[in-house]
């Protein structure tokens, strides 16, 4: 089942200066989320990323196209029951303490006092919070802020969560911490929506991702789709000299060390042929993977256009 | 639900802004210094301007007369201008990024905060009223002995001259996020604005008593002064409900209500198509 669904989504924007110049933040942007995903959204500054999200939970208006979150149309207000959401830079009344931000926007998500009093115990323990719990959140560093607005986004037990960079200003272990949290979410069924620039940590949680630039999307898919390349790394021992010209020759091979080389490969039937061919001249073979390049690389790849 | 807890939300914001406490403290000034000014001398020396005025006057009437000039133009001005300062942040601190964002994402329909906001600034401006001049008559009361309800209705009366001016500072509060602006268009409204149109409109009524204006500057004063708001002309027939007279025309009554109705339907028309 689609959680989220965007069809040929525009937004367009004026210019603040009275001009008719239009500024396109989002270009006919297309995907479906699925249940129980984690849905990574990257771009650069200004990419689209976070008005994307607004359009998503009715906070701004596309200018075309459509979307439906569980099926239901993106303004209606009902489904905002089943939604979480961190804001990036988000700003809580700064005279509320943890507790009371937990309190506050939970009854706002439609909970009853009793619910939230129990939730917010619960979700206090799990973001580490729980001994801040009743300290004004003006004292908060901005990783406390992180987690309490984690735990904020939380607090309704939402089927869908969308989290603008929930890591902002939280330390490696908090960082951590956090991605445990989303990943014992996503043991649970829930989808979230995770929209961040460290792409280290995309990579290592994210079901799938979607590329964002200048308001298109440039790609979409399995993380291990994107990270792969059409290249395999053979490691070998014994390599000689006419086997060393000949895979460079013949097979486009890209010499790395010595005994370490790339050859590109559209299927297993090219691979199994060069094996072949290595076996032939005797060459031991000591492994044989599909090349993958970073998240970061492929990224920096596509917004500079080289791939 | 959602509603209730969106208004005590703007309760809470007032009360950490120590809003609450200011005026509590603000108003038992006034409380205390009417205290005591509502002596038996004060209500004779009116007894005596009244005589004096050539009116057939007794106990009674002074003490009216008393209570009527609490509530009368100035006061009302300063009460509800304080009011209106102390209500014109509660959009723009709603605004504010960050803040805004995680509001509409939860559901509360955009529609019901507009009408949260309203229904707290009003609730806010009847309790205070309430506390304010329930507390003087109850006061004036025991010290004269004359229990005058009407003196009670000047609260519905300063709640419904608030709740005029207070659908504008919501749509200027939306339209221009800015608290300062806010107040300063606001009271410029308030006066001299309306307070002026007010002015012409009674020198209109009296005809050629005073002078006459060309029927295009009667007009213009007419136009002004039916789509403005009328605080002055309410603060009129506050009086006279409080010394029982008639009330008059209705007519500020009515186009009150339809400057609340357009102000508030502008507000959430502008609110729902805007984007945060």
């Amino acid at each position: 089942m689609s959680v989220i669904t965007i069809d040929n989504l525009k937004k367009e924007y004026s210019s603040r200066n009275f001009s008719a110049k239009k500024i396109l933040a989002l270009d006919g942007v297309s995907f479906e989320i699925g249940e129980g995903e984690i849905f990574g959204l990257l771009g650069p500054n200004g990419a689209g990323k976070t008005t994307l999200i607004k359009v998503l939970l009715g906070i701004t208006f596309p200018t075309s196209g459509s979307g439906k979150l569980f099926d239901k149309d993106l303004n209606d207000v009902k489904t905002k029951t089943r939604i979480g959401y961190l804001p990036e830079n988000h700003s809580f009344p700064n005279y509320f303490t943890g507790e009371q931000v937990l309190h506050h926007f939970g009854k706002l998500s439609g909970m009853s006092s009793e619910d939230v009093k129990l939730k917010s115990a619960e979700y206090l323990n799990i973001v580490g919070m729980k001994e801040w719990a009743k300290v004004k959140i003006r004292k908060y560093s901005k990783g406390m802020m992180q987690r309490i607005g984690l735990a904020q986004a939380m607090i309704n037990n939402p089927d869908l969560i969308f989290l603008d960079e929930p890591t902002d200003g939280v330390d490696p272990i908090g960082r951590k911490e956090i991605r445990d949290v989303l990943l014992n979410l996503k043991s649970q069924g829930k989808t979230i929506f995770l929209n961040s620039h460290l792409l280290s940590e995309t990579e290592l949680i994210c079901d799938r991702v979607a590329i964002l630039n200048k308001g298109k999307l440039i790609k979409e898919g399995r993380v291990e789709d994107i990270t792969s390349t059409d290249s395999y790394a053979f490691i070998t021992s014994g390599l000689t000299d006419e086997v060393y010209n000949s895979l460079m020759n013949n097979y486009k091979a890209v010499i790395q060390s010595r005994n370490n080389f790339l050859i590109p490969a559209n299927n297993l039937e090219e691979v199994n042929t060069i094996i072949d061919f290595l076996r032939s001249k005797n060459i031991m073979i000591q492994s044989v993977s599909k090349e993958k390049i970073t998240l970061e690389s492929k990224f920096i790849n596509l917004i500079e256009h080289k791939l | 639900m959602e509603l209730i807890t969106f208004i005590s939300g703007i309760i809470r914001e007032a009360l950490a802004k120590k809003i609450i406490l200011s005026i509590f403290l603000f108003f038992s000034l006034i409380i205390l210094f009417i205290v005591f000014a509502a002596t038996n001398d004060s209500v004779a020396g009116m007894l005596t301007f009244l005589e004096a005025s050539g009116g057939n006057a007794d106990y009674r009437s002074a003490v009216i007369f008393f209570e009527s000039n609490i509530t009368s133009k100035i006061p009302m001005f300063m009460m509800i201008a304080f009011y209106l300062i102390i209500v014109s942040s509660f959009i723009p601190s709603m605004l504010q990024k960050g803040h805004i964002d995680l509001l509409l994402s939860k559901p509360i329909s955009r529609t019901k905060i507009v009408l949260g906001h309203l229904l707290a600034g009003t609730a806010f401006a009847f309790l205070s009223s309430l506390f304010l001049l329930g507390t003087i008559w109850i006061i004036v009361s025991v010290k004269t002995g004359i229990w005058h309800v009407p003196f009670l209705y000047s609260i519905v009366w300063f709640t419904f001259i608030f709740l005029t001016l207070y659908s504008f500072v919501i749509l200027i509060g939306l339209l221009t996020k800015n608290t300062i602006l806010n107040i300063l268009i606001n009271l410029i409204l308030f006066f001299p604005f309306s307070w002026i149109f007010y002015l012409l409109n009674e020198v209109t009524k009296k005809g050629e008593q005073f002078f006459s204006f060309n029927a295009v500057t009667e007009f213009i004063i007419k136009f002004f002064y039916y789509i403005l708001p009328k605080p002055w002309d309410l603060a009129d027939l506050c009086e006279n409900s409080i010394k029982g007279e008639s009330l008059g025309s209705v007519q500020p009554i009515i186009t009150s209500l339809l400057f609340i109705g357009i102000m508030v339907s502008l507000s959430i028309w502008y609110f729902n198509k805007k984007d945060y």
